[in-house]
């Protein structure tokens, strides 16, 4: 499959006609319904038309995305295999890890974690109905989350993203419209048109769109992103992205930014206790870094072991450079594979370092198949920005300062190894940036109901209305306040 | 072929072709290729001595002698060696390892160097260059840091001396003597002095070109480009990528430089119609050798144009413009701006990059054709295996230069180019050629702006450059 439809689908209708063609960053194009003259279509005609989804509980609506998760099944559903196949050709990750994300996306719809994800970032009552609650001036307050009518712009990186946008979405009450990515053109869609199929005439069907257009096309942004068609915009990705999307925020129409991130690993000195112990932290730093080939914001790029920088020390970052390496080799393909798309001026930079023996030793990387380049420094490569596919930069540092340097407004997750010293580190990497903290080789799995770039998305999705009772006798009434001139009447 | 033929080949081109340049782009393939194979034979067992990081490449990978030309792929740097080093060196002032580290990359021994107290960039290239024959030419790199190429004297003359003949002879003519050696006004739409990428040319530039008359040479600019303002810049680009600008730890001698940098800025304002003016009043019908950039060349043209203006130039003058658009996107019809005000001077276009020696000029065909001490690879992109040298191959472009005496001969660009090995180009030359669509492979895939990962990647934040331009304007 060289080129495909990508069509527009409109709160349970399918749009098909006036295809007009787009070309992509890998070698393919696909075809897509003229943005500019179906835009009309994909806002919500009125909020009021938001009433229906409030004419159902939330445990119908689980039941209904319960129904679609095992219709998602990989091998049982045509719209899923052909997504998969759009971006076989369309995205940078090989087969084997995408179709990993595939085989995964039912789980996310069972009943249990959805009911955990929504308790966690909202709590079900507050979606259910008004919760009350009695403050100590004496007032009376009923608190709900409601839907917003949202527009989701999100990565494409791997299909889960997908299938978290529509969840959200639904759980929420609210209402999308889901700009699909060029290099994940249409799983989103597979995802609507399968709820179509099982729940044509529900409002979470209703109550989503989903159509393709070229990021940045300002005849159609000016006239969808506007305060009276979307309340919030939620922005994945790269940072001209979401930069661009900025100058459409103003007073009414909000962004939720998951921009972009990088993320890096710290390993202490209790790594290399002893060879059983130095072999495990290898293969866990080995999936940090390999898992989905490294294209995601999760995963680690630049490694800073507390090994020192001394001869000893240096021997020692080679020695778990090695390792990792060798390590990354080996995961199975439905985790990691030779990259099939490399980055050729990082290639380039990583043959400069290898030449450079004073102050690099590099492992692997001939053959494009991924690269562990130990700094004999305590300092990241001058591309550290660059690293992708696979290629990380272990850094052998003497002080844990060295690494609070590091880290900043756009780092992610920093997998750390041991517990002990994530516990120190804890308090205060937060103040540098760091978002997220976990457990060596944890940080390619993703769980989506803790909270995500240091704030809780879904909590902010929603808005959140307060109904107050205020009486007389319980909070002091404005109107008794002593001096006030009571009307004097002339009759 | 004697040796000696071939020693002049590879240590002084244009006097093995008797500085013609018909007979340098005349000669047979085969002989050609006999000769700079036999040079680079030579010149491989003496850089193999000569430069550490040579002889450790060769060594590792268990090269003793080349013996055909794809021998030498394996043993060519990527252009990043030159850039390799850590920045934080330059940031802690370690001049004694920088230089260390220059010295594995050139056949000079820099370990008597002294660099104590040094305290910039330029002075480290001062001292190094008054220490020993080294000519450094610099450029600049996207990620903060910028390549150092160690290349020496007799070779920065003896490229003027190729420049000179290339600029003013006609291929398919024998030069005249008022080709050879002449005497003319040189046209200089750039910094009057620095090290910068071609500004380091423009002490030979004067010597080769004006006799050494230094009112014969006309800068855009009266200011020196500065290496540490230069540096600067790139740090403050790579801190701004990473999100780190505020804890750009600038040292204070530096950070005075950004007012100079902007007070010359302000200065430019004026110097560019002032030397708008010279050059169609004051040069006008004299004979000028001018180079730069096509951007520059159009922005000074389109600029004259406005103004009603044209330079008027001698018609044996010359004009040598290329080195691609540097980012900047040009206008549609831009060279016909250029001609316009240029008026009937011959202007050529050259390829050039700084790692190896020889402006490639193109013929009238716009084919850029190589240099003959210039052995030309096509490499796969990815893996660096060189494709066969027949029919019409599109790779990354590699070289091995037989004369580069101070620094390997060999090295992978960036670019990616287009060589038909077996037609011979209709202009008349021999000599293989690079097409005229030249690409750098980082610049390949931009424009894609939906393309979203959310993993934060280089080319996404140079967007934020702009932005944090403004924001701090």
């Amino acid at each position: 499959m060289t080129t495909f439809t990508v069509p527009m689908f409109v709160r349970g209708r399918l749009i098909t006609d006036d295809l007009v063609p787009f070309a992509s960053r890998l070698d393919h194009s696909f075809q897509a319904p003229d943005p500019v003259k179906h835009v009309h279509a994909l806002p919500l005609r009125s909020p009021s038309d938001m009433a229906d989804l409030y004419a159902v509980s939330f445990g119908e609506i689980v039941d209904v995305l319960t129904e679609l998760g095992a219709a998602l099944a990989f091998e049982r559903n045509a719209y899923v295999q052909e997504a998969y196949e759009a971006c076989l050709v369309s995205n940078p990750m090989p087969e084997s890890i995408l179709r990993t994300g595939y085989v995964a996306l039912p789980a996310m719809f069972t009943r249990e974690s959805m009911r955990e994800l929504a308790e966690a970032q909202i709590g079900i009552d507050h979606l259910e109905g008004w919760v009350p609650r009695r403050l100590l001036d004496g007032r009376e307050i009923r608190v709900r989350a409601f839907g917003a009518r949202t527009l989701h712009i999100p990565a494409g990186n791997g299909g889960l993203v997908a299938g978290i946008t529509v969840l959200r979405n639904a759980l929420t009450r609210s209402d999308a419209i889901i700009k699909a990515p060029s290099n994940d053109p249409l799983t989103a869609m597979a995802i609507a048109r399968t709820l179509a199929d099982i729940a044509p005439d529900h409002p979470i069907t209703k109550h989503l769109a989903v159509a393709y257009w070229k990021g940045g096309d300002e005849q159609l942004e000016e006239q969808l992103y506007k305060p009276e068609h979307i309340e919030k915009i939620i922005a994945w990705g790269g940072f001209a992205s979401v930069k661009h999307v900025t100058r459409y925020i103003q007073p009414g129409l909000e962004l939720i930014a998951l921009d972009p991130k990088r993320s890096a690993t710290i390993i202490g000195p209790e790594a290399f206790e002893d060879e059983d112990t130095l072999r495990e932290v290898a293969m866990r730093a080995a999936c940090d870094i390999g898992a989905g080939n490294q294209e995601g914001c999760v995963n680690a790029r630049v490694i800073y072991v507390l090994s020192g920088t001394d001869e000893a020390g240096l021997a020692k970052a080679n020695r778990l450079g090695r390792l990792v390496y060798e390590s990354m080799l080996g995961l199975p393909d439905f985790i990691s594979t030779t990259p099939k798309v490399v980055d050729p001026t990082l290639l380039d930079n990583v043959e400069g370092s290898r030449l450079t023996e004073d102050w690099y030793r590099v492992f692997g990387g001939e053959h494009a198949e991924g690269a562990i380049i130990v700094s004999q420094l305590d300092e990241p490569v001058h591309y550290s920005t660059l690293l992708s596919g696979r290629v990380a930069n272990i850094v052998p540092v003497d002080s844990i300062d060295k690494v609070t340097e590091a880290v900043n407004a756009y780092t992610q997750t920093i997998g750390i190894y041991p517990e002990s010293l994530k516990v120190r580190l804890r308090d205060t990497l937060s103040l540098f940036g760091a978002q997220r903290l976990t457990s060596l080789g944890y940080a390619a799995s993703v769980n989506f109901t803790i909270p995500q770039d240091a704030m809780e998305p879904v909590r902010r999705m929603c808005k959140w209305i307060v109904e107050e009772r205020c009486s007389p006798d319980q909070v002091l009434p404005l109107w008794q306040s002593p001096g006030l001139t009571p009307i004097r009447t002339t009759m | 072929m004697t040796t000696q033929s071939v020693q002049t080949f590879m240590n002084s081109p244009l006097t093995y072709f008797g500085e013609s340049i018909t007979s340098m782009h005349s000669i047979a393939r085969a002989e050609l290729e006999e000769l700079q194979c036999e040079a680079m034979i030579l010149r491989f067992a003496e850089h193999r001595q000569s430069i550490e990081m040579v002889r450790k490449l060769a060594e590792r990978l268990g090269i003793t002698a080349v013996d055909k030309f794809d021998d030498i792929v394996p043993l060519m740097f990527s252009h990043t060696a030159y850039k390799a080093y850590p920045a934080a060196l330059i940031d802690n002032n370690r001049w004694d390892l920088m230089t260390r580290w220059l010295g594995k990359l050139t056949t000079y021994d820099l370990s008597q160097v002294d660099v104590a107290g040094c305290d910039s960039i330029d002075e480290w290239l001062d001292r190094l260059e008054t220490q020993t024959p080294l000519q450094i030419v610099t450029s600049s790199g996207t990620t903060g840091t910028f390549s150092v190429i160690p290349k020496d004297v007799p070779i920065t003359i003896e490229g003027m001396h190729i420049w000179k003949n290339m600029v003013f002879q006609t291929f398919g003519r024998e030069p005249t003597e008022d080709e050879l050696n002449p005497v003319v006004d040189v046209i200089w739409p750039n910094f009057s002095e620095g090290r910068f990428g071609m500004t380091r040319m423009v002490p030979w530039m004067k010597r080769e070109f004006t006799g050494g008359d230094e009112s014969r040479f006309h800068p855009l600019y009266a200011g020196a480009m500065d290496t540490d303002l230069m540096f600067l810049a790139n740090k403050m680009r790579a801190a701004a990528a990473k999100g780190e600008l505020n804890r750009l730890q600038l040292d204070p001698k530096l950070a005075a430089r950004k007012d100079e940098l902007i007070a010359m800025q302000q200065r430019q304002m004026t110097e560019v119609p002032e030397f708008i003016a010279r050059m169609t009043n004051q040069l006008r019908g004299k004979r000028v050798f001018m180079t730069s950039t096509y951007n520059l060349m159009y922005n000074l043209a389109s600029a004259g144009l406005d103004e009603g203006a044209r330079a008027q130039f001698a018609s044996n003058s010359a004009i040598l413009t290329g080195g691609g658009a540097k980012g900047q996107v040009l206008p549609e019809g831009y060279m016909d701006v250029i001609r316009e005000f240029y008026g009937g001077v011959r202007i050529q276009e050259g390829y050039a990059f700084s790692e190896h020696n020889g402006v490639h000029f193109a013929c009238d065909e716009g084919r850029y054709h190589l240099q003959p001490w210039v052995i030309p690879f096509i490499l796969e992109p990815e893996s660096s295996r060189p494709l066969p040298r027949a029919g019409r191959k599109t790779g990354r472009f590699a070289v091995y230069d037989v004369v580069n005496q101070s620094h390997w001969g060999g090295v992978i660009t960036g670019d990616e180019v287009t060589i038909d090995w077996d037609r011979p180009c209709p202009c008349g030359r021999n000599s293989l050629a690079l097409e005229h669509s030249i690409m750098r492979f980082s610049e390949k895939n931009e424009g894609q702006d939906d393309k979203i990962s959310c993993a934060a990647t280089h080319e996404v934040h140079n967007e934020a450059i702009d932005f944090l331009r403004e924001f701090q304007s």
